[in-house]
């Protein structure tokens, strides 16, 4: 067994020159992922979103946080494929590991899961600001909100949140709705709005605000409503997912198992939204759902199958493409029903959205416009939560060439019957005119 | 390195007690037991080693679940294979026989026997502690489950002492003479071997040798560590969890094993059950069965068995009217003796008692106390009650022991009245009210003002606890909210009776950014006392402000809606170039008629004039060039018809050419037979 892994790894060091790729299209099943803790205690506490990691093949290596020996890359080579920063009061890591080495992670197109707690580090925000998220700058503010918290007994002071303001995107969280809301109890954090990669998860509800519930607030607290996001992701240009959360409790064994029911609300939960939140959340991050993979651009005219070097103006052309999403174990068909391709030069002549066959294969023809140029076929593919598609393929669109206009042209007739009798004429006469006697 | 995994600990331990609302422990439950299901999941049936087998076996007996049938078959068969094995290790046979005193897997008559002599063996060689822990642990298994079997420590006292000389001077212990790094793990480990040794003694051992042992144990507890709430935990290499449970395990072997009696620190014991319970539901096996065996150990032991007081609510709502509950159990939720519970003080946040010494009623169907009714000056608000457990003298003899005093926060909430809420337009200079209009909270309200920045807004309102005295809610907020999304937060401060907000718009033009428009007015009041917190819409004002000067602030951005950034775009179609307007078929082929027509004239004309061709050669030769110059001719015109239909240019005037050379000849020779026939006519 370990034998037959190590040759098949071997094959496809050879095979695949860019296996170091986080998320690599070719292998995408090779998931090594780092876990930072502030406490070892934290691996038995939150056991159970560890434990649906492992079993969805995830290699986890925990390390504390001020571990000396800890290193994401040797030798220009990175080790992990995904990282999980659950190390709130860091206030520095160990080894090689500074927020600069968690950008450059990032920018290497590889997964992040960041959460922070109340009094979190200003190493833990530092990381959170490089991806777009500000965590309320009082480091005893908590989410508070009176009017939506959980009725849980134990708690008096508002601060367990029951929320259910969750992003409309079954890519991140999966196709499944989430019936029970999600508790929290943590930190807010609002996003920094010229950075539009990120977006918000799970925000809060209007009637909260960010404040210290054991004093009394003097200035109106920076966060309220809401503008409060709970939980972030942010999606970089380069796809490497990132999710950030304001509560390290919100992905521990005892929300998992609580039950919940929210203020105000008749519906009572055996058992709260956390467990299937942060699992539909985790697949999200590491690529197991939203990820799509193009096949090339394919057109040709209608009736041929060869794709031309050159289009004429007012050509009917096919266009197709093939779109595939990674389920997590293996490449399936992606069915949406607003993919589109632009016919392109300087700006789009022909936007036209894509009909799919529901086996992955999107397509559609139309007549190429009567302006001569070089166009682009492009699919321009952005969908919340999933990975963008960016697509072009040069074309050069040429005119009519001088035989291929139309040749007898009706109302040309009345000349062309002038000439050919006067010609005939001209016959006639000449007959006439050298031989009459 | 100590010190930091302290912190480290301190840190995760201070979340837990966030997370529990300061330190109400709560004694093993159902989600106890249904966690237990998921944490023990076997691997195929079975686990992984013995040692797995046990701790989740033992586990699941002390929660009471039978689960034993499933896992009986596979995991006895290791039973005896380790047991019947010559060469298995110390440890194996120790797990081995851990497994067979809950399973009671059937093992071979002449087992015990080799088994015996191997653990005593062993005992005798033994230099590591670990070696005398598993055959002496072994030894007492073997005693337990197989009775009559020969079983004889002849030099009980010897390997006593050689136990005794790994400990140290604090209490703590070696795992080898050679090895000088101490460990709290190991103390709990050879208490639980010393306990053995005493128990499988064939005559007493020496009192003074117990001794010196029980002076060891107390200086142990010299290096406990302790957290404000009255948590007690040993700490070490091993984990916290790991080391207390070695240690309370040796303690309750240790007392169980000999006569005289341990007297150990109550508070201490009390704290130890209270570490355990505060650690929650352990996601890791190991953690798990450490908690649960400890937990198991304090509940039936000889020195003391701690009582848990614990309260399924500590919210009391005043507009329920329900009664404050309190449970008193066992560490694993069964039932403590006749015992009567006191609230001997409620202290507000001032710090001054609202109740005292009041003793809380029994309710024996649901083992609850209670106290249903509070005194007349019981307001709304954060409360700190601390109870105390009077053990009835009768029950004392199992050595039961409390905490002193239980201190729980407690929140009291109950219905705030709001009142008098108004909102008015003012004019700024007189101060004179433009417009006032009442306001009803509880409903979304449609005000609608209208002001300009010369104007204040004034909303004001009063809260009343339940008492009727002055409320001060946490939560105040006004927020004005312009259409372009840009908002704003203004505390609604409380002086005197009435919380009041007077908003002056000439003194907040510059932070509205001079944003003229629609607000809409939004109030939030709400406090964790408040149970009719509120979120309501008031309604809108129409704010004129004057122009923005050149260097005022921009308001911020705003994130843009995701849902609106994403999505497919509105389709485009290029539009054609319309192809010039052509005349009707049918009209040019009228046309096409009319010009033929004159040739059809000319030909009639023709005929009319009587052309005739009378004068075409004759002779062969003349004829013949003639007819070759008319076919020739004929050939040009023809070319020009294939031009048009088909030829191009080049192929045209190459054919051209040719023709017109020959059409040159032909012609001269049929023109030049024309003039000699004329020529010889004239001359006729």
């Amino acid at each position: 067994m370990m034998n037959l892994s190590r040759s098949v790894a071997l094959i496809s060091l050879f095979l695949l020159p860019l296996l170091s790729f986080s998320f690599s299209v070719d292998n995408p099943t090779d998931r090594r992922v780092l876990v930072l803790l502030d406490d070892l205690s934290l691996k038995s506490s939150h056991s159970i979103f560890f434990s649906t990691l492992k079993s969805r093949g995830f290699d986890l290596d925990f390390k504390l946080a001020e571990d000396s020996k800890l290193a994401l890359q040797r030798y220009g080579q990175y080790l992990y494929d995904g990282l999980i920063i659950f190390a709130p009061s860091t206030e520095r890591f160990g080894g090689s590991l500074d927020s600069k080495s968690i950008a450059d992670f990032v920018d290497s197109g590889r997964d992040l899961i960041l959460s922070a707690d109340t009094s979190a580090s200003d190493l833990i925000r530092g990381i959170a600001l490089e991806c777009g998220v500000d965590f309320d700058e009082d480091s005893s503010a908590m989410v508070i909100d009176h009017s939506s918290f959980s009725v849980s007994d134990v708690d008096g002071d508002h601060t367990l949140i029951a929320a259910d303001d969750l992003v409309k995107s079954h890519a991140i969280l999966g196709k499944t709705k989430i019936e029970a809301p999600v508790l929290f109890r943590g930190v807010a954090h609002s996003l920094n709005p010229t950075n539009n990669l990120v977006l918000k998860v799970l925000s809060a509800s209007p009637s909260a605000y960010s404040a210290n519930p054991s004093s009394k607030l003097s200035s109106p607290p920076q966060l309220t409503g809401s503008a409060i996001s709970l939980v972030s992701v942010m999606q970089a240009r380069n796809n490497a997912r990132v999710v950030i959360s304001g509560s390290l409790q919100l992905f521990s064994d005892k929300l998992f198992r609580s039950g919940v029911q929210k203020a105000g609300s008749p519906n009572k939960y055996e058992k709260s939204g956390n467990e299937q939140f942060a699992t539909e959340l985790s697949k999200w991050v590491f690529h197991e759902r939203g990820h799509l993979k193009a096949g090339s651009l394919v057109h040709h005219r209608v009736g041929e199958t060869d794709e031309p070097a050159i289009y004429r103006i007012k050509d009917d052309l096919e266009f197709s493409v093939e779109i595939l999403e990674w389920s997590g174990k293996s490449w399936e068909p992606y069915v949406a029903d607003d993919v589109q391709v632009q016919f392109y030069m300087m700006s789009p002549y022909v936007l036209k959205t894509l009909s799919t066959d529901k086996k992955g294969l999107f397509h559609t023809s139309f007549k190429v416009p009567d302006v001569y140029g070089v166009f682009q076929f492009k699919v321009e593919y952005e969908k919340l939560g999933y990975t963008t598609l960016s697509l072009s393929k040069q074309i050069p669109v040429r005119p009519y060439r001088h035989n291929e206009y139309e040749r007898f042209i009706p109302t040309a007739y009345p000349y062309y019957g002038a000439c050919f009798t006067t010609m005939a004429g001209f016959f006639v006469f000449s007959f006439v005119y050298l031989y009459h006697k | 390195m100590m010190a930091r995994c302290l912190a480290r600990f301190l840190v995760s331990l201070l979340a837990l007690a966030i997370c529990n609302a300061a330190s109400v422990s709560h004694p093993i439950s159902d989600s106890h037991r249904s966690a237990a299901l998921d944490v023990f999941v076997p691997l195929d049936g079975s686990y992984k080693s013995l040692e797995e087998a046990y701790e989740a076996l033992k586990s699941l007996e002390i929660l009471g679940i039978d689960k034993k049938s499933d896992l009986s078959s596979g995991t006895c068969e290791n039973v005896v294979k380790v047991l019947a094995s010559p060469s298995s290790a110390l440890k194996d046979v120790f797990y081995a026989l851990s497994v067979n005193g809950i399973l009671k897997c059937k093992t071979g008559e002449d087992g015990p026997k080799d088994i015996v002599s191997k653990l005593q063996a062993g005992a005798k060689d033994a230099k590591l502690l670990l070696d005398f822990y598993y055959s002496i642990r072994g030894l007492v298994l073997v005693k337990e489950q197989f009775s009559g079997t020969d079983l004889t420590l002849g030099n009980a006292e010897a390997i006593f002492r050689s136990v005794k000389a790994l400990s140290q001077s604090d209490g703590r212990w070696r795992y080898s003479s050679n090895n000088a790094e101490s460990s709290t793990f190991a103390a709990g480990l050879a208490f639980e071997t010393l306990a053995g040794v005493i128990s499988l003694a064939p005559s007493e051992i020496d009192q003074s040798l117990i001794q010196t042992v029980k002076t060891g144990i107390l200086k142990l507890f010299d290096s406990i560590q302790k957290y404000d709430d009255g948590t007690f935990y040993f700490d070490g290499s091993e984990g916290p969890i790991s080391t207390t449970a070695s240690v309370i395990r040796g303690l309750t072997s240790f007392a169980a094993s000999e006569s005289t009696g341990l007297n150990l620190p109550g508070d201490k014991i009390v704290g130890l059950a209270k570490f355990f319970l505060g650690v929650g539901i352990p996601g890791d096996a190991k953690d798990f069965f450490n908690q649960i065996d400890a937990l198991a150990c304090l509940e039936d032991n000889r020195f003391s068995v701690p009582l848990i007081l614990s309260l399924p609510s500590t919210v009391i709502s005043l507009t329920k009217k329900e009664p404050l509950k309190v449970k008193v159990s066992t560490v694993l939720g069964s039932k403590a003796p006749a015992l009567s519970v006191k609230l001997a003080k409620a202290l507000n946040s001032k710090g001054s008692s609202v109740i005292n010494n009041q003793e809380l009623k029994f309710d024996a169907d649901s083992a609850t106390y209670f106290l249903d009714s509070f005194p007349k000056n019981f307001d709304v608000g954060k409360y700190t009650f601390v109870f105390e457990i009077l053990l009835d003298e009768s029950a004392n003899e199992k050595g039961y022991i409390t905490e002193a005093q239980t201190k729980v926060p407690i929140a009291a909430t109950g219905a705030i009245g709001i009142e008098n809420a108004e909102i008015a337009v003012l004019d700024s200079d007189v101060g004179s009210i433009e417009s006032q209009k009442k306001l009803d909270l509880t409903k979304d309200g449609v005000v609608s003002l209208s002001a300009n920045h010369l104007q204040k807004l004034r909303l004001s309102f009063q809260l009343t606890t339940p008492l009727g005295l002055v409320f001060k809610p946490h939560q105040a907020f006004l927020k004005l909210k312009h259409e372009s999304q840009v908002e704003h937060i203004f505390l609604v401060k409380t002086s005197g009776k009435k919380a009041e907000l007077v908003l002056d718009f000439l003194g907040l033009v510059e932070k509205l950014y001079y944003l003229s428009g629609k607000y809409e007015i939004q109030l939030t009041i709400g406090d964790a006392s408040m149970e009719n917190s509120l979120l309501s819409n008031i309604g809108h004002i129409e704010l004129d402000l004057p122009e923005r000067p050149e260097k005022a602030p921009l308001p911020p951005l705003h994130p843009t809606d995701p849902y609106s950034r994403y999505g497919p775009k509105a389709e485009i179609s290029h539009i054609f170039r319309v192809p010039e307007k052509l005349p009707a078929k049918q009209l040019s082929l009228i046309f096409l008629g009319l010009i033929v027509l004159p040739f059809i004239a000319f030909l009639i004309g023709l005929t009319r004039l009587g052309v005739n061709i009378k004068s075409f050669p004759s002779s062969v030769g003349a004829a013949t060039s003639a007819l070759l110059f008319h076919g020739g001719i004929g050939a040009v015109l023809l070319l020009y018809v294939l031009f048009w239909l088909k030829l191009d240019l080049f192929t045209t005037l190459k054919a051209l050419s040719l023709l017109g050379v020959f059409l040159l000849f032909v012609g001269h020779r049929t023109l030049s037979n024309l003039a000699a026939a004329s020529n010889k006519l004239k001359s006729a």
